[in-house]
């Protein structure tokens, strides 16, 4: 205990020493005269006794101290009444504080065994409790949505998906998703379920930046509760395609038909007979295509091929075109026949089975479909491109492009009955699925699920630049910090300023912006409500507590009490002063 | 003192509380004839009438002084029953009575100014309220349940015009002083020409609509707006004038400029058209097939019911008669009058009609089609409406016979076959000849029509595959005739042996006319006689093989010709009576046949050009080459302006950017898009419209309008057609790395 004494002063110790010694010299000297008496010791003595308490005050002593600092009770939104109480009750005097959102918690000072009632800490805050240990009790259940996410960027003509999970749900009542506007777009009820998970969907019907609504609906039409869902609805671009048959089918006819008519840039080669072809051009596409070639492939962002053309591929050919899809992309679709499934794994990369099924059916409204009496194995490569949940065709990834076929036969004949929609549905679905996509230089994800004004908006930032710089809307630079081992990943963080849509732009390009959608307080109340939830949870465990004698033990420096030294002094010098008047 | 006079104030305040009452009463029912009829006149005279009414009931002036001396002293204790003194001049009264007049004058006199006359004053203002609480509840119930309220609406239909553009000059603002709309229908409706200030309309196919608008104020131009087309008005005086024809429904709006150059647009008017309907024609009291028999009245009467909803110019009956059959059937097409004249321009025509089928040359065989028809008065070209069409035929006796034959595309039957139908025909003579021909003539020509009975059997049982006995000379071979033709003696030298030889004629010999050269090789082998159908079909010969018809049409022909064998039989006993019933049964059948089995498919081939030898299979592609083809789309996806517009609006409700013209154009071609829809559609559509429209006005460009019209275009679009589209993405490095190592360790 001793040992552990330090000075906080230690760098006054030697003028110290010396002040006190010339004081003591000076008193010693001034009272020389009575040195043969007893009462000069006496006084000697009470003069060190208060040099030295004079000495203390100015040096402070300090030693280190074992010290537990005890329990406290931090309450956070949504915590229990009766836990509280109880906890009063088991700890008499326990000190509480309210949490603040952002401000640090001055309980820390003098506890470190704390109980986290309520929702918890923000997840920014977290790193206050760092040092302490706590025992996070939990929060009332939550009733309202818990979880809601959805796709952010759409482009015009696909859908919106969002999933939404829904704690306690009235029976009965209505998710709603709703358009900007509040026209209703896709709706499910309530059941009578601890939680609810809904799925919604929706196809927009114009470009730009909307904040859809997720509606709750009594069962008398009365809005309840309204959640923004920002999403950011571009237009998508044209294809260039390139189709290559052997001989003319109905089958390329209706694609070739459908494609065009739709404006894509197109290009069909079909062989009339030997070193003889008929070439299409639609919509501005140009060059005949006699021979397969890097260069001429590069400006396609999709090549369809029948099995033919693709088996009769010289291995020079084939490579070439491999390579284009390695390279920069391109979509490899080969329109199947029933010999292109029963090519062995070198020669076309797919996995097939045969099921001897020949019908598919889609839908609700139920579409049968012919096809071929094979279907998609599992496999780690390969991605099914389904329709309904109806696997229809698959792709395997070939580093930046793709290669997939489907297992329908003869969807002309869709067109034929007047199905042109279900036609043009599952031929949507499947160049969407193996088409080249344009390659951007940049991409931004948000790390933080609920941005709110004022609080940390951390993202992810990732550029194929050099040193790439970000301003936001103010043209305030945003600092971003580059990740170790991925360059191109950047990490940066921004305080939004105001609620709805707020942007970052490239600095050098002011065409570049990123948009992302900032909540008010009352918005995603219970998601984000969950959201803490489940990050202390995270971080504390549930219900782990911590156990009474498992407190932890600090040992901090703790200056001795001033108040000692200036007793010792005030005695002495009292002495001092009193003794020549008793005894002159 | 003068007693007297208090009865008598006493009486004039009795009578002025009746007045009172009745007025009461008359106030009341005039109060509810107003509230019920909005009419201050109205409530006046009620007022007036009931006053009558309730005065002449109550009769004020029948109070009289006796009356109230009446009511006085049954009322008042202290009137002693002796008031009627105080009406008494003095000088008539007795001492005693002066003194009965005094002592009563002076009881009276401070009571009887307080004495209130019987009166029902609180009841009369009872019924008074009551009956205006009643008027003015079924006064709020008549408004609250009237659906159309007549007020303010024709102000609601008055153009308006605001401006495009915030104003910038301080001149003032052009007002629409005088709004004329005139539709002019087209002439032959009969309707007279309609002058409205309401823009809009709804008319006839081709009335012909004129606009006047008046302003104050100096206006450069005017303008209609018509489905996205523009029409300039045209200054007549001080008025501008735009006259068109109502040609398809539509929404149109106006615009004018002011002479700032400030522009001004209205509102969305429909413009509606009612298409004028063709006359509805019904025939009734017919049916759709008639028959006649030849020697029946050929007569068809009908009522025809033609309506329409301007006019009837004409109508007539419009009668196509066929003659003959096959290939020589021809046509004749007649259009015959009513015997009625019609009356043109009347809505509702009923006309009687005899159709005489003589008197249309009509033929045993021949049929008739016919239907009415009728035009209206719409011009340039008159609806024209037809009924059904309705069949006649006059049935044919003669021509019925060739029914299997139909079948087999060949006509297998000679010509000197007996038809069934002749048969009978026959017969029937015979029958009716009979007094006047020789029992020999007689019985002779009924075993002939026996033998032709059994060639008629013989044939239809060759179609059932039956073995026929009928070779080259088929009578001989009959069973029941030629039991003497065994030897197959074409000579009938055998006279004896033939007992019907007198009577029959060498016609049983089926060759009676030397049509045939009798070949004379031995027919004994009869198995191996040629069978005169043998090149045509398939061999029938097995009856059960026979698959010439199907199994009910076999059993059927069995039928026939079981009763054929009857018919016969009673032929050759010269019973031609007995036998004429399974003639009839015969004949029946024999039709059915014919009307089940009547399909004939023409076939079609495909004749190939000629190919030249020299090049076939050579090989040589030389002359073949490449086929270029080139074709643009310009692909638009639909409504590409309204999905353009909802962006717009978008950034325009987040503030991001001011309306400007180029806004205004986009609105416009969004709106025009959808006004083609909203024909169709004019209730789902006409708001969108309306809103698109008033963009174009400065005032109506809040935010407020603005989500207004986002939302309405959002719930009438479309979803975007599904085509395939170029995405944007992000090329990760680690993914790419990912995807390559994946590929490396499949």
């Amino acid at each position: 205990m001793i040992d552990g004494v330090q000075l906080l002063n230690q760098n006054l110790l030697w003028p110290e020493v010396l002040v006190a010694l010339l004081l003591l010299t000076v008193f010693v000297w001034k009272e020389w005269e009575q040195r043969r008496e007893k009462r000069f010791w006496i006084k000697s003595v009470l003069a060190l006794l208060a040099i030295v308490s004079l000495t203390m005050i100015v040096l402070q002593p300090a030693r280190f101290q074992e010290e537990t600092k005890g329990k406290a009770i931090i309450l956070t939104e949504g915590y229990r009444k009766t836990q509280l109480d109880s906890l009063k009750f088991m700890y008499k005097r326990i000190p509480v504080e309210n949490y603040t959102k952002g401000k640090t918690l001055s309980l820390l000072e003098q506890a470190d065994s704390l109980f986290l009632l309520g929702q918890g800490l923000e997840t920014y805050d977290l790193w206050q409790l760092d040092d302490a240990s706590v025992a996070f009790l939990g929060a009332e259940p939550i009733a309202g949505w818990t979880k809601i996410s959805h796709t952010t960027n759409v482009s015009l003509g696909e859908s919106l998906q969002l999933i939404a999970q829904y704690a306690q749900p009235t029976q009965g009542h209505w998710a709603i998703l709703a358009d900007n506007t509040g026209n209703p777009l896709d709706s499910i009820v309530f059941g009578d379920e601890e939680e609810q998970v809904v799925q919604l969907t929706a196809t927009p019907k114009a470009r730009g930046t909307f904040v859809y609504q997720l509606l709750e609906k009594d069962s008398t039409g009365t809005i309840l509760l309204e959640e923004p869902v920002p999403v950011k609805i571009e237009k998508g671009e044209y294809l260039k395609i390139l189709m290559v048959n052997t001989f003319p089918t109905f089958e390329t006819k209706y694609l070739k038909n459908f494609l065009a008519e739709n404006g894509h840039e197109l290009q069909v080669r079909t062989q009339l007979t030997k070193g003889k072809y008929k070439f299409e051009y639609f919509n501005g596409a140009s060059g005949a295509v006699y021979g397969f070639s890097l260069e001429k492939l590069e400006k396609y962002d999709l090549l369809i091929m029948d099995t033919d053309t693709y088996t009769g591929l010289s291995s020079t050919s084939k490579g070439i075109i491999e390579a284009a899809s390695r390279l920069n992309g391109l979509g490899i679709f080969v329109q199947p026949n029933e010999s292109l499934f029963r090519l062995s794994k070198n020669r076309f990369p797919m996995a097939l089975e045969r099921d001897g099924q020949t019908e598919i059916s889609l839908g609700q409204a139920v579409e049968t479909l012919v096809t071929y009496p094979y279907k998609f194995e599992v496999d780690v490569r390969q991605q099914p491109i389904s329709v309904d949940s109806t696997v229809i065709a698959a792709y395997v990834p070939m580093e930046k492009g793709k290669m997939g076929t489907t297992v329908l036969q003869n969807t002309y004949q869709m067109v034929l009955d007047g199905k042109d929609e279900v036609y043009a549905n599952i031929w949507t679905q499947i160049l969407n699925g193996i088409a080249k996509s344009d390659a951007t230089k940049m991409a931004f994800e948000a790390l933080t699920a609920i941005p709110r004004v004022d609080e940390p908006y951390e993202f992810e930032w990732r550029s194929l630049e050099e040193n790439p710089q970000l301003v936001n809307e103010s043209s305030a630079p945003i600092p971003l910090l580059q990740n170790l081992t991925v360059p191109t990943k950047w990490h940066g963080s921004q305080y939004p300023q105001k609620s709805g849509w707020n942007q970052f732009k490239v600095a050098n390009d002011s065409t570049v912006a990123f948009s992302y959608y900032v909540l008010d307080k009352h918005q995603w109340k219970t998601v984000s409500m969950a959201h803490t939830l489940e990050a202390n949870q995270r971080e504390f465990g549930r219900g782990k507590g911590f156990s009474d004698t498992s407190t932890s033990t600090n040992r901090s420096l703790k200056p001795i009490s001033l108040l000692w030294f200036y007793i010792v002094l005030l005695l002495c010098l009292g002495w001092l002063w009193l003794e020549p008047k008793l005894f002159p | 003192m003068n007693g007297a006079k208090p009865i008598k104030q006493f009486q004039k305040r009795w009578q002025q509380f009746l007045y009172v009452e009745a007025a009461l009463y008359a106030v009341g029912f005039g109060g509810l004839i107003y509230l019920l009829t909005h009419n201050i006149g109205y409530g006046i005279l009620g007022f007036f009438g009931a006053l009558g009414i309730s005065v002449w009931m109550t009769r004020p002036w029948r109070v009289s002084e006796t009356r109230a001396v009446n009511y006085i002293d049954a009322h008042l204790p202290q009137a002693g029953y002796s008031s009627g003194l105080l009406l008494v001049p003095a000088h008539e009264l007795s001492n005693l009575s002066k003194l009965q007049q005094y002592r009563v004058a002076t009881q009276l006199e401070p009571i009887l100014p307080k004495t209130r006359p019987p009166q029902k004053m609180f009841r009369a203002a009872l019924v008074m309220f009551g009956l205006i609480f009643i008027g003015l509840m079924a006064n709020y119930m008549l408004t609250s349940l009237n659906p159309f309220p007549s007020d303010g609406s024709a102000n609601k239909d008055a153009i308006i015009f605001a401006p495009k553009d915030s104003l910038s000059s301080t001149i003032k603002i052009p007002e629409l002083t005088d709004t004329k709309v005139t539709v002019q229908y087209p002439s032959y409706t009969q309707k007279p020409t309609l002058q409205t200030s309401l823009p809009n309309i709804k008319a006839v196919q081709g009335s012909r609509i004129t606009w006047h608008l008046a302003f104050d104020g100096e206006v450069q131009k005017v303008q209609m707006e018509l489905m996205g087309e523009h029409f300039d008005f045209v200054k007549v005086q001080d008025q501008y004038r735009l006259t068109k024809d109502l040609e398809t429904s539509g929404f149109y709006s106006f615009t004018f400029t002011d002479g700032e150059g400030n522009e001004y647009v209205s509102d969305l008017y429909s413009m509606e058209m009612v298409n004028d309907e063709p006359p509805l024609v019904q025939l009734e009291g017919l049916d759709n097939y008639s028959y006649f028999e030849f020697g029946e009245a050929k007569q068809l009467s009908f009522n025809a019911t033609i309506s329409d909803d301007f006019g009837i110019e004409d109508a007539y009956i419009i009668a196509t008669v066929s003659k003959g059959s096959g290939e020589s059937v021809k046509f004749r097409e007649e259009s015959v009058r009513f015997d009625k004249s019609i009356s043109k321009g009347s809505k509702r025509l009923e006309l009687q009609q005899q159709l005489d089928l003589d008197a249309l040359k009509m033929d045993p065989g021949d049929e008739l089609y016919f239907y009415v028809e009728a035009l209206d008065q719409k011009t340039p070209t008159p609806n024209v409406a037809r009924s059904e069409t309705y069949f006649a035929v006059i049935r044919d006796t003669v021509t019925d016979m060739f029914a299997v034959e139909g079948n087999l595309g060949v006509d297998l039957m000679p010509d000197y076959f007996r038809s069934q139908r002749q048969l009978i025909i026959d017969t029937e003579k015979l029958i009716a000849e009979r007094g006047t021909i020789s029992e020999k003539d007689f019985k002779f020509r009924s075993n002939e029509l026996g033998f032709d009975q059994k060639q008629l059997r013989l044939k239809y049982g060759q179609f059932m595959g039956d073995e026929t006995e009928m070779q080259s000379a088929p009578g001989q071979v009959s069973p029941e005739a030629g039991e003497a033709d065994h030897d197959h003696d074409h000579d009938h030298e055998g006279g004896e042996e033939d007992l019907l030889d007198e009577y029959s004629h060498k016609h049983d010999s089926d060759n009676e006319h030397n049509l045939v050269v009798e070949d004379d090789h031995d027919h004994g082998t009869e198995e191996e006689k040629e069978d005169p159908l043998h090149e045509y079909v398939h061999d029938h010969g097995d009856p059960e093989a026979s698959t010439l018809f199907a199994k009910s049409l076999k059993a059927k022909l069995r039928d026939a010709l079981t009763i054929m064998w009857d018919a016969e039989l009673y032929l050759r006993l010269y019973e031609p009576e007995k036998s004429l019933p399974y003639q009839y049964d015969a004949l029946e059948i024999i039709q059915d046949i014919k009307n089940s089995a009547r399909i004939y498919v023409h076939r079609i081939g495909f004749d190939p050009p000629p190919i030249k030898e020299e090049n076939r299979l050579s090989g040589d592609i030389e002359e073949i080459t490449n086929v270029n083809k080139e074709e643009e789309f310009d692909y638009q996806m639909s409504f590409a302006s309204s999905r353009e517009a909802i962006y717009r609006l978008e950034l325009l409700i987040q503030g991001e950017k001011q309306f400007d013209d180029a806004d205004s154009a986009l609105f416009e071609d969004a709106g025009n898009e959808l006004a083609q829809k909203a024909i169709a559609e004019p209730l789902k559509f006409v708001k969108v419209l309306q809103g698109l429209r008033d963009l174009q006005k400065a005032s109506d460009r809040t935010k407020e309008a603005y989500i207004e019209v986002q939302r309405n275009l959002l719930s009438v679009l479309p979803k975007v057609e599904d085509n395939p589209v170029k995405r944007t993405t992000y090329q990760d490095e680690i993914n790419q790395l990912y995807l390559k190592e994946l590929e490396a360790y499949d």
